[in-house]
């Protein structure tokens, strides 16, 4: 560029713009991408687990809501939504409930939405105008696709599963009517225990629990693989402490505030909408792959 | 809102009959069917669903049907509703026993009711691996244990045009018999011997039938619940008595055949002994349900 002759000067001005963008190009994207390996959970499907936390009644009114904004979410994602365990309360709301959300990418784009969800606001039934706050734990699983059999080698034996009928009946057979088609299963190497009772059909509340215990097993699976890895260093977005405080949805505000990332945008509503969700969950994606590219660095 | 209060005071009453659980989870059911049926046509509403259920009428006749299985059986006044047992234990017979379509079996199913054992075993096991008949002495039983079998696509050619090569299908009869005359085999057009038998057969003392809740003494057939039909008296074992006749006199069994029967609480080693001594079948396994009641006494050669 200290060329006297001026063609030459803006040959290398033009060079160099190029090679600076093709840098750029590496140094952000390729680089990253050679040194954080694929994601090893790209292909799972994701199992939501809902719970209603502190704040009573308004917070399962609170739990209806924010299924509706996975479910909606879901829809604008082309993933498909079913729910498939929920118990109501009285009241219109939801105490638990599971959905589980099949598609590209699932698991990776939720995995961050474990947690505690905390709402405020003046709830429907306050009648001195005071602002409650309420929590929802959420609580998202890796899904495995159904093969059609209960059992998965990889994760468990069948004669390690315990499979129960939860009531009594007398005398059964002939003598009893009544519908009985609860059934529990218990994992005896880890304790977990997995309750279905909502289907008339034992037969469908059993495949569900499996569905449920697959999805549970796979999970650990996922954190101990995490925990055991070489020098990990412990991020805020995949801490799996699945208690902490994640999110406040403000209502008087008009905010929601991502404590992790420390983000907060305007408009609940838009969240609750499924779309605004979006920003968050771009956000968290990439607050994940700057952890996993610092941890690359780190090792390296 | 306003049908969100009208469900509150359906569920607080079927709460009273059935407990909060309970009406909580059969008041979701009844609302599901309604749904399911809308597209239909709408027979009847949620309150009277509810009525229905509070005057002890089983939900599986309200609804129309119960899950058997993998399978949606119709359930009908006053045909016997498909038990949860009977289901477990069809489930593992499916296992004990393992044809295949090289090596093809015949069953058949006394008492057969809805056609539930059967229907499920056709079910589970491969293409063209059985051929099944039951025989029920109730017309009513004959009558959806056929359309269960047309549901289920295990119809014989003759009931309705074949839509492949029989051979190559499981099938099941239904036949309207009395398996107490001693003549039924060769009125129905039965040939043993079978493979498997199977039966749940009604097994109820007289002395315990007047104490069953009413949604089973008062819309089940007591023909198929009352273990001694001709008498006052007895132990309910009258039916294992005449499959054990069947057994030794009319070469029902084949030799390498497996019989299975379900029995009630409290009678699988009476029905052990029958099967052992009148039958002439010295091997028996009592299965028990998934309540650890033993509920079913399996006998072979």
């Amino acid at each position: 560029m200290q060329d006297p002759d001026p063609t030459m000067q803006s040959l290398a001005r033009e060079e160099q713009d190029d090679l600076l963008t093709k840098l750029t190009g590496l140094a952000e994207k390729t680089f990253p991408s050679l040194l954080v390996p694929p994601s090893p959970t790209a292909h799972l499907s994701a199992m939501l687990e809902l719970k209603a936390g502190v704040g009573g009644s308004e917070s399962s009114l609170f739990l209806t809501e924010i299924m509706r904004m996975y479910t909606r979410l879901a829809q604008m994602m082309g993933w498909q939504a079913v729910v498939v365990t929920n118990s109501t309360t009285d009241h219109g709301g939801t105490k638990d409930a599971v959905v589980e959300i099949k598609g590209e990418k699932v698991y990776d784009m939720l995995r961050w939405e474990s947690g505690v969800h905390r709402v405020q606001r003046v709830p429907a039934t306050e009648v001195n105008g005071r602002v409650h706050t309420s929590t929802v734990a959420v609580l998202v699983l890796p899904l495995v696709e159904d093969k059609g059999s209960e059992v998965d080698e990889d994760l468990f034996k069948m004669d390690e599963v315990r499979i129960e009928v939860m009531r009594a009946r007398g005398a059964g057979g002939q003598h009893v009517n009544k519908t009985e088609s609860a059934v529990r299963l218990t994992h005896i190497p880890t304790g977990i225990t997995v309750s279905m009772q909502d289907e008339r059909s034992q037969h469908q509340n059993r495949r569900r629990a499996f569905l449920v215990l697959r999805a549970r097993l796979m999970d650990r699976k996922l954190t101990e693989e995490v925990t055991n890895r070489r020098d990990v260093r412990r991020s805020l977005v995949s801490s799996v402490d699945r208690s902490e405080k994640i999110r406040t949805y403000n209502f008087p505000q008009d905010r929601v505030t991502d404590h992790r990332i420390g983000l907060s945008l305007r408009n609940v509503a838009s969240v609750m909408d499924g779309g605004g969700l979006q920003d968050f969950l771009d956000g968290l994606a990439k607050k994940h792959q700057d952890d996993l590219l610092e941890e690359a660095f780190n090792t390296l | 809102m306003r049908s969100h209060y009208a469900h509150l005071g359906l569920l607080s009453q079927l709460s009273s009959a059935l407990g909060h659980e309970s009406a909580r989870l059969e008041l979701r059911w009844m609302m599901q069917a309604l749904r399911e049926a809308s597209n239909r046509q709408r027979g009847s509403s949620l309150a009277e669903m509810v009525a229905r259920r509070m005057s002890g009428e089983p939900l599986q006749y309200i609804l129309g049907s119960q899950p058997f299985g993998p399978l949606n059986l119709l359930a009908r006044s006053p045909v016997l509703i498909p038990r949860p047992e009977t289901e477990h234990w069809t489930m593992r017979l499916s296992e004990y026993v393992t044809p295949s379509a090289s090596r093809p079996i015949s069953l058949l199913d006394l008492c057969t009711g809805s056609g539930c054992i059967p229907l499920l075993l056709c079910h589970l096991w491969p293409s063209g691996s059985v051929r099944a008949f039951g025989v029920d002495i109730a017309s009513e039983a004959i009558q959806l244990a056929s359309e269960n079998t047309a549901i289920c696509g295990f119809h014989t050619p003759s009931d309705n045009p074949p839509s492949q090569s029989p051979s190559f299908r499981n099938t099941f009869r239904p036949i309207l018999s009395d398996i107490r005359d001693p003549t039924f085999l060769r009125k129905s057009g039965l040939y043993p011997p079978f493979h498997v038998v199977t039966s749940n057969p009604p097994y109820i003392p007289r002395r315990e039938y007047d104490s069953l809740p009413p949604s089973v003494r008062d819309f089940e057939d007591r023909r198929a619940l009352l273990g001694d039909p001709d008498s006052e008296q007895g132990d309910g074992l009258t039916f294992y008595r005449d499959i054990a006749r069947l057994v030794a006199n009319e070469k029902l069994l084949a030799d390498d055949g497996v019989l299975a029967v379900e029995v009630g609480k409290g009678q699988a080693k009476d029905v052990e002994r029958i099967l052992q001594d009148q039958a002439k079948l010295p091997k028996t396994t009592i299965w028990r349900d998934p309540w650890l009641i033993e509920r079913v006494v399996v006998a072979t050669r």
